[in-house]
């Protein structure tokens, strides 16, 4: 395997690119323009014109996380962030929709933490984020949590609590 | 004050419009001047507060140029900057130069058209690369470093204008002077600068509105170009935390330079006569000497016309420097030249931006058809 080289460039008045070759030849570019947008260009080998798409920092972000291997649904996504440091722990960090079957209980109700192991770090209801929910923190229908914890306790998650 | 204000609100205006058809604002800007101003309805005229405004928005353009240009980058970047910047500057100043004299302009009033004619809008060219999705091309790396070029050579042309009958080395020893305080205190005074941009309360923009117009009115008062000196304060300013500076000075620069750009269009004047030969000839040649400087840029960078096209297409628009180069050293008939020039170019260049890269398939597919068996060279 040849070592991809990541090239990044400076242009004034322009942003900061990134720029490489895959191993099939081909070539992506990623551009964050001094307006705030982020455009990445795709190029395939032996072409002469790549194809543009243009996306938001959130866009971006969204992006970047499929590509990590996250798995992404409508409105749930989860990404895994590895600590090679400490004995390579993985932590999952996953959102949730709250289900209607839940809605009303607390999260000490629901024995989150003896059920699962994982635990509730943040919930967004009607776009402000609750960080750190308390135990006696009561879910409301639309509310969004966000769960954090091994990928097993994370499954077990979502087994047992987003179906009762 | 009323005419500031009905000029502003019709630009908001213009601005919405055009930002919905992403086409350049400058040239409708200056349109609206004229029709607001002298030459149409007469509905506004230049006053002392306008010009106030109109000058500010011309030194926070120029301090804002300076915060880009690094000048470590440039140095690493020298052989591409030099190559395409020198085809760029002499075809172009040339052609500009000559067209403007066989057109009955004196030498000084010639070089001041041949400079507004060399210049294209660094503006409109970098929001065309990014807005049409070209920044991928190889040629967008060109233009880019083009503008960086040209925007040198720009302070090279200030100095020069600006010189005029002065005793040239007390004029030198000033400038040096004043470069050498702004230098000092950009580098002694790092930690200073640094602090007080880091601060959440108004004391940033404060800072950096007051540093510009101390810079500005100190120059005027040592009898340097004042134009020079705020980009020699950006460039210095730009050793620090240029982000930072361009953020509080961005409020500024973009309020102060519609203003600048609609009081251009007001003091319009057609009264001393307009002549369109004139002006034809030096809007069409605008966009031929853009076109050979690109094409020679191409293949000389490059090694394509092709690219050259592409290069073309990016910068034929003139823009905000050659307007204040009108505004700075122009007479009426200048003035007026260079407007048209501007609007011209600036609209017909937001066209080929946009289409040149269909442009070049075209020309591709059509050598093809005629010479099948002859390959066209495919550059990358």
């Amino acid at each position: 395997m040849s070592a991809m080289s990541l090239r990044s460039l400076n242009l004034p008045g322009v942003g900061t690119k990134y720029e490489f070759e895959t191993d099939k030849g081909d070539t992506v570019a990623i551009f964050f323009t001094k307006t705030g947008t982020i455009q990445m260009y795709t190029l395939q080998k032996g072409c002469n014109t790549p194809s543009a798409a243009e996306m938001t920092p959130v866009e971006a972000r969204r992006l970047g996380n499929i590509l990590t291997g996250a798995i992404i649904e409508a409105d749930q996504e989860s990404v895994e962030i590895a600590f090679s440091a400490l004995a390579d722990l993985r932590v999952t960090i996953h959102s949730f929709l709250i289900p209607k079957a839940i809605t009303g209980k607390t999260i000490e109700d629901l024995q989150i933490r003896a059920k699962t192991g994982a635990t509730v770090i943040a919930v967004c209801r009607h776009d402000r984020n609750i960080v750190n929910p308390p135990p006696s923190f009561i879910f409301e229908t639309g509310d969004a949590a966000l769960v954090i914890g091994e990928s097993d306790q994370i499954r077990m998650f979502e087994r047992e609590i987003m179906v009762d | 004050m009323e005419g500031v204000v009905l000029a502003l609100f019709l630009c908001l205006i213009l601005a919405l419009i055009t930002k919905y058809l992403s086409v350049p604002a400058i040239p409708f800007y200056i349109l609206a001047g004229v029709l607001l101003g002298k030459a149409g309805l007469g509905l506004v005229s230049s006053d002392e507060i306008s010009h106030f405004f109109s000058q500010m928005g011309l030194i926070f353009l120029l301090f804002f140029m300076g915060l880009g240009l690094k000048t470590e980058r440039i140095a690493a970047n020298r052989s591409s900057v030099l190559t395409s910047g020198i085809i760029d500057l002499n075809v172009n100043m040339m052609i500009g130069f000559v067209a403007a004299y066989l057109l009955g302009f004196s030498i000084p009033e010639s070089l001041i058209v041949a400079s507004a004619f060399y210049i294209s809008s660094t503006a409109m060219a970098l929001t065309s690369l990014i807005e049409n999705r070209k920044l991928m091309l190889r040629e967008a790396e060109t233009v880019v470093w083009l503008m960086v070029f040209e925007d040198l050579i720009l302070i090279i042309v200030l100095a020069l204008i600006s010189a005029g009958n002065q005793n040239l080395i007390i004029f030198l020893l000033k400038i040096l002077g004043v470069l050498a305080v702004l230098y000092a205190f950009a580098h002694y005074g790092k930690e200073f600068l640094i602090s007080i941009l880091d601060r959440d309360d108004e004391l940033p923009i404060l800072f950096t509105f007051a540093a510009v117009l101390t810079t500005a009115s100190f120059s005027m008062y040592l009898g340097i170009p004042e134009t020079m000196m705020v980009i020699a304060l950006g460039v210095a300013f730009a050793t620090t935390d240029p982000d930072a500076f361009e953020q509080h000075a961005r409020p500024f620069k973009d309020v102060f330079l519609v203003v600048f750009f609609v009081f251009f269009g007001v003091t319009i004047d057609f009264s001393g006569g307009v002549n369109w030969y004139m002006i034809t000839v030096i809007c069409l040649l605008a966009i031929v000497s853009k076109l050979i400087s690109g094409i020679l840029t191409g293949l000389f960078i490059h090694g394509s016309a092709l690219s050259g096209l592409e290069i073309w297409g990016n910068t034929i628009a003139r823009g905000e420097f050659s307007i204040a180069i009108a505004v700075l050293y122009g007479s009426p008939l200048v003035g007026t030249t260079i407007a048209a020039m501007v609007i011209v170019t600036s609209i017909i260049g937001s066209f080929t931006a946009k289409y040149s890269t269909a442009l070049r398939r075209g020309i591709l597919s059509l050598g093809r058809k005629k010479s099948p068996p002859h390959r066209v060279h495919m550059s990358r």
